[in-house]
């Protein structure tokens, strides 16, 4: 096994007093898909940029492909960067932004021909498109030009800075399959910037959340979905819900009660426990696909909540419920599998249920 | 709401294009005319005399004299258009990256010198230029030999006046051609491997080029007619074309030669206007951004 293609150690970013980065710390493996995640500031562009060579860091040690980065200019780094407003040069055309960074390596004409050709073929461009100058393509073919360029020189690090944040929902759909497939064709380590966590979670083999500069998590989707280090990460991906719980830690677990189910009690299995569970604001985390209206007798271990529905709103494949639970601050939001007869109008008097031993325990 | 395409017949329309035409009429356009009728017509004993015929463009076709001012007009303005850019270029270069937060003072200085009455800034350089001028006076002080530069009232102090009466323009054309230019594609430039020369040849240059060349444009139609800096600096001895023109209305009272000679002088602007107007067309559908 060979060693990471990026190696970071707490890399600390100030600019003038503020700091952006408070010793962030980083593996990125030969051949990974590494999404960085987190809301506007959090420090996930900063990074990219410290890794791409256009910002120094203040402190801490970056390596890339083993060497050391500390006053590497971006144009000798082994990466490339695809920007958020993609960066086309408008003065050229698209064989001239392709093949730009040939160029540079002073690459002979044909063999660079031949190469742009082949980055052509990959991102599925219609040869006629050589001649033509960004402002004549669409948006998804001007994002597939901006993959090409900063891919025709083979970098060991491809870098994304939110490159689908602009398009529309359909046409972003269809680029992230190809954005998959592609990383899967060619094995180049990605680092894709963005601060849709969903999109992350398609992509990417391995996601990093920050939060205010900090690294908060790093795991697999699975990982980041099911089991998050606290409720920031729970909460960011989509609406779910958190019931406040009083835990105990067992040598099975923890036994959670909760002030709104007077004299029931649940054992919580030691892996849906967080590691980095504290007595602050512990919290039950249950999705809003695994809960369901009670009718009738709830299932053995089965939670119920009494509740009014506040409003449903129709998806399709499914049917987004809230339901108003005294004593909860917020709403619960329930995801039913869709059906063509709604199991509840506005205003009716509900019976949420859900299973505590399949939520995760978490804390604040 | 959509804004209707108006029809010429538009009534508020024709209100609103009225007065700025009639005065385009009235004091561009049919000056024009009569400029251009003018030289059909011959002088005699310093009267006008209507006599339609070609007698005055054979003059000026014939004379080599007017022929030499005209190139040494066409020259000084390219010479000038030259200085010009190579001065405002690197200074509108800093102001829209390094000095980027001291713009607004830079630019408030810039516009002050810039609205400063010409004659007075002019007339001005008569004290610096003078043999016992400021410069000389300097470079006396500095250990140069006294009396060293003796600029004024030769070509070069007209160029020195016309350059600094006139640099200010590509400055801010230039100016705002950089400033459009997206960060990141510099950036981009710098990722695929390039130098900072070579972004700038690559990227910067080409992206400013619509600045560069209306700047550049604007030097060289101003600086065809320069009429102030060659008469309060130059001294008489080579004169440029305004000058010609100004002697032939008010000195040998031949208005149809001076006629001749202004048509001239407008043709080889117009034909500049009319050249760099295709090439920066030429160049438009690049010009746009990708984002």
């Amino acid at each position: 096994m060979v060693g990471p293609i990026i190696d970071a150690a707490d890399i600390v970013k100030d600019y003038g007093s503020a700091r952006a980065l408070h010793g962030v710390s980083l593996e990125v493996g030969a051949g990974e898909f590494l999404a960085l995640v987190g809301p506007s500031g959090c420090g996930k562009t900063t990074l990219l940029k410290i890794l791409a060579g256009f910002e120094e860091p203040t402190g801490g040690r970056l390596e890339i492909q083993g060497k050391d980065m500390r006053g590497v200019p971006a144009a000798n780094r082994p990466t490339r960067i695809v920007f958020q407003k993609l960066a086309l040069f408008p003065h050229k055309t698209v064989a001239e932004n392709i093949g730009f960074p040939l160029k540079l390596q002073k690459v002979a004409k044909p063999e660079s021909d031949s190469r742009v050709r082949a980055m052509l073929d990959l991102m599925h461009l219609k040869p006629e498109y050589l001649t033509r100058y960004p402002a004549q393509l669409s948006g998804g073919e001007q994002q597939r030009v901006a993959l090409a360029r900063a891919l025709v020189s083979q970098p060991g690090v491809l870098l994304l800075d939110e490159p689908m944040s602009a398009l529309d929902a359909k046409l972003k759909k269809s680029l992230q399959a190809e954005l998959k497939k592609l990383h899967r064709e060619i094995g180049t380590s990605f680092v894709l910037v963005t601060h849709d966590l969903e999109e992350a979670m398609m992509l990417a083999d391995r996601i990093c959340v920050m939060r205010s500069g900090h690294v908060v998590q790093i795991g697999t989707p699975a990982d980041i979905y099911y089991r998050p280090a606290n409720m920031f990460v729970a909460g960011f991906i989509g609406e779910t819900n958190f019931l406040p719980v009083t835990a105990t830690k067992t040598a099975a677990g923890a036994t959670v009660t909760s002030p709104l189910i007077p004299g029931a009690s649940a054992e919580i299995p030691a892996e849906h426990v967080s590691p980095a569970l504290s007595a602050a604001g512990t919290a039950l985390l249950v999705r809003p696909e695994s809960t369901r209206f009670v009718k009738g007798d709830a299932s053995p271990g089965e939670w119920v909540l009494d509740g009014e529905v506040e409003e449903y709103f129709i998806k399709g494949a499914s049917t987004q419920y809230r339901i108003r639970v005294a004593g909860l601050p917020a709403a619960v939001v329930m995801d039913l599998p869709g059906s063509i007869v709604l199991p509840a109008r506005v205003g009716e008097s509900v019976r949420v249920g859900f299973q505590p031993a399949h939520a995760f325990l978490l804390s604040e | 709401m959509q804004i209707e395409q108006k029809s010429w017949k538009d009534p508020v329309l024709i209100a609103m294009v009225a007065p700025l035409a009639i005065v385009m009429v009235v004091f561009f356009l049919i000056p024009l005319l009569m400029t251009a009728v003018l030289t059909f017509q011959t002088t005699q004993y310093y009267r006008l005399s209507w006599t339609w015929n070609l007698k005055i463009w054979t003059e000026v076709f014939s004379k080599p004299h007017y022929w030499t001012i005209m190139l040494r007009t066409v020259g000084m303005a390219v010479v000038c258009v030259l200085l010009c850019v190579l001065i405002a270029y690197p200074a509108a270069y800093a102001m829209a990256t390094r000095l980027k937060s001291y713009k607004t003072q830079i630019q408030i200085l810039i516009i002050f010198a810039f609205l400063t009455d010409a004659v007075l800034k002019t007339f001005g350089w008569i004290l610096i230029l003078d043999k016992n001028g400021v410069a000389n006076w300097l470079l006396m002080h500095i250990g140069f030999p006294p009396e060293m530069l003796n600029l004024l009232f030769s070509p070069a102090g007209t160029m020195i006046g016309m350059v600094y009466n006139l640099v200010t323009y590509p400055m801010f054309t230039i100016y705002l051609s950089l400033v459009r230019i997206d960060r990141d594609l510099v950036l981009a430039a710098y990722d695929a491997g390039a130098s900072r020369l070579r972004t700038f040849f690559e990227v910067t240059l080409p992206l400013s080029r619509p600045g560069l060349y209306s700047g550049a444009v604007l030097v060289f139609v101003l600086s065809l007619g320069a009429f102030l800096e060659p008469r309060v600096l130059g001294g008489g001895t080579s004169p440029l074309a305004s000058e010609l023109i100004r002697q032939s209305f008010e000195t040998r009272v031949n208005w149809p030669l001076g006629a001749a000679l202004t048509l001239v002088l407008i043709a080889i602007g117009a034909l500049t206007l009319a050249v760099s107007a295709a090439l920066t067309l030429r160049r438009r559908p690049n010009q746009r951004s990708a984002a």
